[in-house]
């Protein structure tokens, strides 16, 4: 029992470590094109839940939304950085990703552990996704929140909100859940041994 | 690609100097910076923003922390607040105050306008030298201290805040220790030829390239992990109860009076802006305007 909780607290304390560095180093983004980038900050929180459970998951979740908080305040790189300094957008979504990895996890892993490691990855990736955009889209219909813009720049900023965060959520989101999948399924067969087909990696 | 990551993470960039403000109560830090950003975010007063600004860099000087430094992060972002603040001023319809300087088509500047452009870059550059002086004061085990003393409250209601806390120092102390495992990997790979975050393809594709240097990273972190969840276990690790912290942490009277100075700066500063200072002296520099 002891030795169980221990071990819950050094697997949470590590992926909370390499989703820290993913995104000090910026290695956990992937550059596309046209200036965009995938993030895959968000996988270690989904494989903490898949190895240990939804309340590790939720706490490596809550350490990567703190970080992604502070690096937007202390490191910038565009305007919307600064709606990541509030908790609403940066934290809170972010609770939510482990659990709900964790859960389609479990719902197919006894059928096929492949097959429920790729649902946990787009199950994550996508939660991650649609809540911080969906946030995001609220809290712009309380402008004062966010950015503290004058109430009429805010009104034609509210306009666009929601189309723009679609098309968003559809460009960026969906590949980001492929590719959550992909790292979540190529990590945990590693570390549990699971053949899937494809063995060893590659470098091209 | 660089292979330097360990120079890339310069979260935290603490600065360690003995001053006063550095020795303040990590609860404190914790509380006050949390105070000041929100007050900045409900502030909207240009005249407030810079004496809160003031207030920052004042700060940052008595303890001894560089003003570039604490303004680093503005650097980056501010071509975009300069085009946000010039598009607001001049094509946003707003109530007029003060003179009208330019007229002409749709576009319309008033020294409103010009107070109004002037307040959101302002208030960005505060909000970032802010932040950018709590982590320049605040050492990363502080840090976890601090949270797990301003957790401990809930403790009392189930909530395992020892263990959240002990979760947050491990993955700080990771960090530094991945950054190397991520330079030899990356050295490893690109010396078997990778060629990472280049060439074409979809992003799955791209995806799948980083694969040889994220599951190495993963892989370590996990190993790491259940060595010291051993060796852990081994020195009867029970957490929790009766744990002390090596250097003691008590609410001194400087903490209380840095504290209560944040807190009535903050709400000082709410207030204030109720009364919508910045119109007040522009109608008395200008009158009413046309």
């Amino acid at each position: 029992m002891e030795s169980r909780r221990i071990r819950k607290i050094a697997v949470a304390g590590a992926m909370g470590a390499i989703s820290i560095f993913l995104g000090a180093s910026h290695l956990g983004l992937i550059p596309w094109f046209a200036g965009a980038a995938l993030t895959v900050m968000h996988v270690p929180v989904i494989i903490a839940a898949v190895l240990e459970g939804p309340v590790v998951g939720l706490i490596v979740g809550f350490i990567f939304g703190v970080f992604s908080a502070i690096q937007a305040g202390v490191a910038p790189t565009g305007p919307i950085d600064v709606a990541f300094l509030n908790p609403l957008v940066s934290i809170l979504p972010r609770f939510l990703i482990g659990p709900v990895a964790w859960a389609a996890y479990r719902a197919i892993n006894k059928k096929s552990e492949p097959a429920a490691l790729v649902a946990a990855g787009i199950a994550g990736g996508l939660t991650n996704t649609v809540l911080v955009l969906g946030m995001l889209g609220l809290l712009m219909s309380f402008p004062v929140l966010i950015i503290g813009a004058t109430d009429s720049a805010s009104q034609a900023i509210q306009g666009i909100t929601w189309p723009v965060l679609g098309m968003v959520a559809v460009t960026n989101g969906l590949p980001e859940a492929a590719a959550a999948a992909l790292i979540t399924l190529a990590v945990v067969a590693a570390w549990k041994r699971i053949e899937y087909g494809r063995r060893g990696s590659k470098v091209e | 690609m660089s292979f330097e990551f360990l120079r890339s993470v310069t979260f935290g960039h603490y600065i360690p100097a003995s001053s006063p403000i550095h020795r303040i109560d990590p609860r404190v830090k914790i509380a006050a910076v949390a105070l000041a950003l929100a007050a900045l975010i409900l502030c909207r007063s240009l005249v407030l923003i810079v004496l809160a600004l003031a207030a920052v860099l004042v700060t940052a000087a008595c303890a001894r922390v560089p003003i570039r430094h604490v303004l680093r992060g503005v650097g980056p972002v501010l071509p975009f607040l300069i085009l946000l603040a010039v598009l607001q001023a001049l094509v946003m319809p707003r109530a007029e105050l003060g003179p009208m300087l330019i007229r002409w088509r749709w576009i319309s500047l008033s020294a409103g306008d010009l107070v109004a452009a002037a307040a959101l870059i302002l208030r960005f550059s505060a909000l970032i030298a802010a932040f950018g002086l709590f982590s320049s004061i605040t050492g990363t085990s502080e840090l976890a201290h601090g949270t797990e003393l301003l957790l401990s409250p809930l403790a009392r209601l189930g909530f395992p805040a020892h263990d959240a806390a002990m979760v947050l120092s491990i993955a700080l102390r990771f960090v530094p220790l991945l950054a190397m495992e991520a330079e030899h990997i990356v050295k490893a790979q690109a010396s078997r030829g990778a060629d990472f975050g280049r060439g074409r393809g979809g992003p799955l594709a791209r995806a799948r390239r980083m694969l040889p240097i994220y599951v190495p990273l993963f892989l370590s972190a996990l190993r790491r992990a259940e060595s010291l969840a051993l060796a852990m276990e081994a020195r009867c690790y029970t957490g929790g109860a009766g744990r002390t912290a090596p250097a003691g942490f008590r609410i001194r009277w400087t903490d209380a009076a840095a504290f209560i100075c944040v807190l009535a700066a903050s709400v000082g500063l709410v207030l204030a802006n109720r009364f919508d200072p910045d119109r007040i002296i522009i109608l008395a520099l200008f009158g009413a305007g046309n």
